[in-house]
């Protein structure tokens, strides 16, 4: 595929704006997480629709925060039950009495579990809202900085599908791994992440399998100089973790 | 504690973005009281569905410009501007008509932006993206083949780039 011919195409504005076809846009996710390029020219998209977004808002009528803040408020929201009807005849109040009781008891039961539910979405929101926060900083911090230098890192012979890429601060010398592909390990190994520098591999440490589940970008142990990265898979018990053993699965220069 | 940053959390996106997406919403559904309207049950779908925000496909901001899109266009059909029926109806053929010339380029944000477009390519944005038809109903309205819609809506995508960079 020609990478620049797909990002020219008019695809990235088209899924950014939601007027892709379902199809469109698993292929688009696709394409992003196997070429960098793709995953630049969306979010510069992104950004740039999100600044002339800004430069063109309108002020929202001051009260509607609270308005909203009260619907989704503290409390469950609370089904109002109607006014029985007046009734004329004295046989028809026991049914509506016994009505009113069935809806009590029925609003209570709403009420109830709708403010379970609420809570259950807070703890949701709560923990969504710090993940994507810690994605944010992440991402500010390689976003802004002109010291960052990226290695993209391809499959080798071991698992030619594989591929990740790395993010190094020369001037802080943190390294951040994105594991945009590699195969879940055996229970038995792990992924190690190693500097190059001369030919002479340096350790980066551990990749998490786990973490890398539920973390976009992963900090690793600092590096103060590298000419290249790789990740090779080791055992988990082996003694002396300073050099690699097992297979290579992705490497690239900077 | 742990209500705190809900609401602090939800706060900021609040104070933050809801001018920016009422700009949106007031593109589509122009009354402003509307607008305000559509705005609120935009912050509360944000509430409800941030579980569903998955990052790996795009920035925040997108996720929430597009519930604001969806429901503002939602609130168009809902209202069955032409038609109180449920179904969406088509645009008559001689109300494209109208659409091609009659659209103000004096709108402001995307809207402007949109102005600047070619007349064929301008509809074909506006259709799309500001009225939600599908490429489909664009090429049965418009009576172009479906190819042919999909291909210029793309390259009117690509132009409306190059303005908003």
């Amino acid at each position: 595929m020609n990478v620049q011919e797909y990002i020219s195409s008019g695809i990235v504005e088209s899924y950014v704006l939601g007027l892709a076809s379902e199809e469109e846009r698993k292929e688009f996710e696709q394409q992003c997480l196997q070429y960098p390029e793709v995953m630049r020219a969306r979010s510069d998209f992104e950004l740039a629709l999100e600044k002339q977004a800004m430069q063109n808002a309108i002020i929202p009528d001051p009260a509607l925060k609270s308005k909203i803040w009260s619907e989704i408020g503290e409390k469950g929201k609370v089904i109002p039950i109607n006014e029985p009807v007046p009734v004329r005849k004295m046989i028809w109040a026991k049914y509506v009495a016994a009505a009113s009781v069935i809806l009590l008891i029925i609003s209570l039961y709403w009420n109830i579990s709708l403010f379970n539910k609420n809570q259950e979405l807070k703890n949701n929101y709560d923990i969504a809202a710090g993940k994507i926060k810690e994605m944010e900083d992440d991402m500010e911090v390689l976003k802004e900085n002109p010291n960052v230098k990226m290695a993209s890192l391809k499959g080798m012979d071991a698992s030619p599908q594989s591929f990740a890429t790395v993010y190094w601060d020369t001037a802080s010398h943190d390294v951040y791994l994105l594991a945009n592909n590699l195969p879940a390990p055996p229970t038995d190994k792990q992924y190690q992440l190693w500097a190059l520098l001369d030919g002479q591999p340096i350790d980066l440490g551990m990749l998490d399998y786990d973490v890398k589940q539920k973390k976009l970008l992963i900090r690793m142990k600092n590096a103060q100089k590298a000419q290249a990265f790789a990740i090779t898979l080791e055992k988990k018990d082996r003694s002396d973790v300073s050099k690699p053993q097992g297979d290579m699965y992705v490497m690239g220069n900077l | 504690m742990l209500q705190q940053r809900n609401e602090k959390a939800f706060s900021y996106l609040y104070d933050n973005y809801s001018g920016a997406l009422l700009g949106i919403v007031n593109a589509i559904v122009t009354d402003k009281e509307t607008a305000n309207d559509v705005l609120q049950n935009v912050f509360i779908n944000i509430w409800r569905r941030i579980e569903s925000y998955d990052p790996s496909k795009g920035r925040l901001f997108t996720w929430m410009l597009n519930i604001a899109r969806n429901a503002a266009i939602d609130e168009v059909r809902s209202k069955g501007y032409n038609n109180s029926q449920k179904n969406i109806p088509l645009p008559e053929t001689n109300e494209i008509a109208g659409a091609v010339t009659g659209i103000e380029i004096t709108d402001v944000g995307l809207k402007k932006v949109l102005g600047s477009l070619k007349g064929e390519l301008r509809v074909l944005v506006d259709m799309s993206y500001f009225q939600g038809f599908t490429h489909e109903e664009i090429s049965k309205v418009l009576n172009l083949p479906l190819g042919t819609v999909k291909t210029r809506i793309r390259s009117a995508l690509t132009q409306l780039r190059t303005m908003i960079q």
